[in-house]
């Protein structure tokens, strides 16, 4: 609550505030250059945030778990090793490279899952070291001036792929806070494209604190760069660190108390976030043609807000087996809310031999759409010497926690209604009081009077 | 009579219309296309609006759209979107423009 209170009040002053603070160090950068890391920590400032950055998620690309079943517990986990069929590969077995020439086109491009991670890819997700603090790159999550024509693959004159970053002064002279654009420069295009993962658009018209003029960083604010973050069932590397909509609300936030009554069983986010959006299926074992002549993973996409969630509970712990991904909980588990996902279906290979999902390099099917070469690949890489590969699907539930609505939260008659948003049978009540649950005497006093309030 | 006539008039005009604007849809409907950009022309960092050429991958052909949303311009602005980039575009003819309504790089997995 008190958070909520310092967020509001820095809203309020937002806007004039960022603009008339200069940035100190514009001198030194003026006459110096910006050299990376090192110039943010020269003449006393800053010192240590680079070796401390190679600690956090958005470097390693992993953390340890300790919310998901059948895991190692001795290992750390996350986009660097991770196979699940939103993106069937990881950092490893679909690292940065330029792929093989399409045979119609004779044109071949750069790709990899570590396209995302703030270092040169030399000094890659993981990397620590010297080399690999003067590689990170700062002025991607805090300059507002940022040339993104500069943060492209290419080739050196060794012949390494690197990633590029933009180290301009002008970029250098530009950092703040990081604005939601610096943020979405990965987060927008997770999963394969604009809103693919997600839909998750973080705009006026889509989010309520958007609309209020909020930031991520207003909710995932961080010390020592470990962003918190929530309990998606499918985004398991975290900094130890957690984000909730109650941390500034509270857990009474409405002033009628009917409807706090249900904050116990009912996350916020069930009311609050009625819609979500993104790819609902993808299939990996055929990959479509696109006029460029490249292949992409067959998808059906869906925009912000163009899909209607599945409702289950969530204890916080997650399911995790080959061919489901997803929350456990139940109506006996008082720890379990009745939570909001966005289900999605991925059919990818999976090894008759031993009944695992098997990853895939995107590099030869994306040349040529032969999508075993690509499985080939990924095992050469892994040093899998037998498998047998089979089609099959994956089933995996994203949880769902912007796009967040006062205006469409769900109301009395939304659930409690025979064919309302809630399937009360499979969230395990009977038949009796499934009668109860649908039935306008709930609602009935309360709705009249406010019908006649609105008149 | 009158009215029969008027009718199948307006008729011959919207069908006319239709044609001239779009050899694809409706004129009502959006029209959309994948295509790379050749160019994209923008005022400077306070620009409200900027036009974006892209050849279409069908047909070849070149389609001039102006693009007004916000995310999209910011996108022009520090160069996230450049020419060469293969865009998805959805756009409608407003007066007589071509107006993009949906505007995103293509870049897949
Ligand atoms: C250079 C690309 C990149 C940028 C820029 C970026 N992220 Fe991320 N972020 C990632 C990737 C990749 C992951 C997933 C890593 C994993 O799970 O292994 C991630 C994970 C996260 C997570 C969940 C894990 C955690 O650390 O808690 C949160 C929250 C998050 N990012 C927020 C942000 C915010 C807020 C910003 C802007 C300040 C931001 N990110 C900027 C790439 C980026
Ligand atoms: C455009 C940037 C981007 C690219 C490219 C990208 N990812 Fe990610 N990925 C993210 C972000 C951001 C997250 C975390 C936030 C989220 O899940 O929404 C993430 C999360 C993940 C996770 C979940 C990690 C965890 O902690 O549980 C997996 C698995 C994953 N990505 C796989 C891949 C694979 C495989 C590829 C390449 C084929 C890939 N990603 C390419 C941005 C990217
Ligand atoms: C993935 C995005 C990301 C990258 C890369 C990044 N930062 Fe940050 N930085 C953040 C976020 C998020 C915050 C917290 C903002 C908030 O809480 O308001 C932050 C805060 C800061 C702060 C404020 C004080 C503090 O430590 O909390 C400083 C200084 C800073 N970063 C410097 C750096 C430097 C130097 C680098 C490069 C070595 C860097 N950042 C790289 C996201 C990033
Ligand atoms: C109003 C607060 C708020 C804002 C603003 C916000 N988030 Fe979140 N975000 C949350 C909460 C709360 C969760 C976790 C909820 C849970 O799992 O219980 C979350 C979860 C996440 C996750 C983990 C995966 C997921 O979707 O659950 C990522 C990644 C993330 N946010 C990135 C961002 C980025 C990037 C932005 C800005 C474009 C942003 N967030 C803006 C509150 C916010
Ligand atoms: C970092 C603090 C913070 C977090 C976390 C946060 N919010 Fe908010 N929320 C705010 C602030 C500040 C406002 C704007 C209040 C205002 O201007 O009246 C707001 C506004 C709202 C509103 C609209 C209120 C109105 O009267 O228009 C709703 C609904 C809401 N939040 C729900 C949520 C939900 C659901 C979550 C979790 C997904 C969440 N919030 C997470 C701070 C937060
Ligand atoms: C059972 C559904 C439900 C749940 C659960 C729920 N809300 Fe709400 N909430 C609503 C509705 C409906 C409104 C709109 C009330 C109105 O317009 O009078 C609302 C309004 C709000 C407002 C605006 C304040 C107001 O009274 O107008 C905030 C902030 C908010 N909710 C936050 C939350 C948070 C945070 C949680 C979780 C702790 C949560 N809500 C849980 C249904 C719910
Ligand atoms: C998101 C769906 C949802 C919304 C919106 C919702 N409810 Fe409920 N409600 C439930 C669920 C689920 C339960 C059962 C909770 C439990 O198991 O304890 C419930 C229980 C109740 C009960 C207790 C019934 C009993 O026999 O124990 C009452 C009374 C009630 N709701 C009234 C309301 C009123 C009034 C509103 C509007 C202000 C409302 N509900 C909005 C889902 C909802």
């Amino acid at each position: 609550m008190k958070r909520y209170l310092i967020v509001l009040s820095l809203l309020v002053v937002a806007g004039t505030a960022a603009q008339a603070k200069e940035h100190p160090g514009k001198a030194y950068i003026e006459k110096n250059g910006y050299r990376g890391p090192a110039t943010c920590e020269a003449q006393g400032c800053h010192p240590g945030t680079a070796k401390a950055f190679l600690s956090t998620v958005h470097w390693k690309h992993a953390s340890p778990v300790a919310n998901v079943e059948n895991l190692d517990p001795g290992k750390e986990y996350g986009m660097k090793n991770r196979i699940y069929t939103m993106c069937n590969g990881n950092d490893i077995v679909n690292n940065l490279k330029e792929i093989p020439p399409n045979p119609k086109t004779g044109k071949t491009k750069f790709t990899g899952c570590n396209a995302c991670h703030p270092g040169n890819h030399i000094s890659d997700a993981g990397s620590t070291g010297k080399d690999a603090e003067n590689a990170v790159d700062c002025l991607v999550c805090h300059s507002s001036a940022y040339d993104f024509r500069l943060r492209k693959p290419y080739k050196d004159a060794a012949g390494r792929v690197v990633m590029g970053q933009d180290r301009t002064p002008k970029a250098a002279l530009s950092v703040g806070k990081p604005g939601v654009k610096n943020c979405m420069v990965c987060h927008e295009a997770a999963g394969g494209g604009v809103l693919i993962k997600r839909g998750f658009a973080f705009v006026r018209e889509t989010d309520v604190h958007a609309a209020k003029g909020m930031v991520c960083v207003d909710c995932h604010g961080a010390k020592d760069h470990k962003i918190p973050t929530g309990y998606d069932p499918n985004n398991w590397a975290n900094d130890g660190v957690r984000v909730a909509c109650s941390d500034c609300h509270g857990e009474k936030p409405h002033a009628d108390e009917d409807t706090n009554r249900h904050v116990a069983r009912i996350a916020c986010q069930t009311c609050h976030i009625p819609r979500t959006g993104g790819a609902t299926a993808k299939d990996f074992t055929r990959w479509t043609q696109g006029e460029d002549g490249f292949f992409e993973p067959t998808t059906l996409r869906m925009e912000a807000n163009e899909t209607t969630p599945v409702y289950a509970w969530y204890n916080k712990t997650v399911r995790n087996e080959p061919h489901f991904i997803g929350p456990k909980g139940s109506r006996g588990d008082k720890q379990s809310r009745i939570y909001p996902f966005k289900l999605y279906e991925g059919k990818a290979y999976f090894d008759k031999k031993t009944g695992m999902l098997l990853s895939m390099d995107f590099a030869p099917p994306m040349a040529t759409g032969d999508t075993l070469a690509g499985v080939a690949s990924a095992a050469k890489t892994l040093g899998i010497k037998e498998y047998d590969p089979v089609p099959g699907w994956q089933t995996v539930y994203f949880g769902s926690s912007h796009l967040v609505t006062k205006e469409k939260a769900l109301s009395c008659a939304n659930c409690h209604a025979p064919n309302g948003a809630l399937n009360f049978k499979s969230l395990g009540y009977t038949d009796e009081e499934i009668r109860k649950l649908t039935s306008a005497a709930l609602y009935f006093d309360k709705m009249a009077a406010k019908q006649k309030e609105n008149w | 009579m009158k009215r029969f006539a008027i009718a199948s008039m307006l008729f011959v005009v919207a069908v006319a219309a239709a044609g001239f604007l779009s050899p694809r849809a409706a004129s009502a409907e959006d029209i959309k296309l994948v295509g790379v950009i050749t160019q994209i022309d923008i005022a400077g960092p306070d620009a409200t609006t900027a036009t974006a050429t892209l050849k279409d991958n069908k047909t070849g052909d070149l389609v001039t759209v102006i693009v007004t949303d916000e995310l999209t311009l910011d996108k022009f602005k520090d160069h996230r979107i450049v020419t060469g980039d293969e865009i998805r575009l959805k756009y409608e003819v407003k007066d007589g423009k071509n107006t993009s309504k949906y505007f995103r790089k293509t870049a897949g997995c």
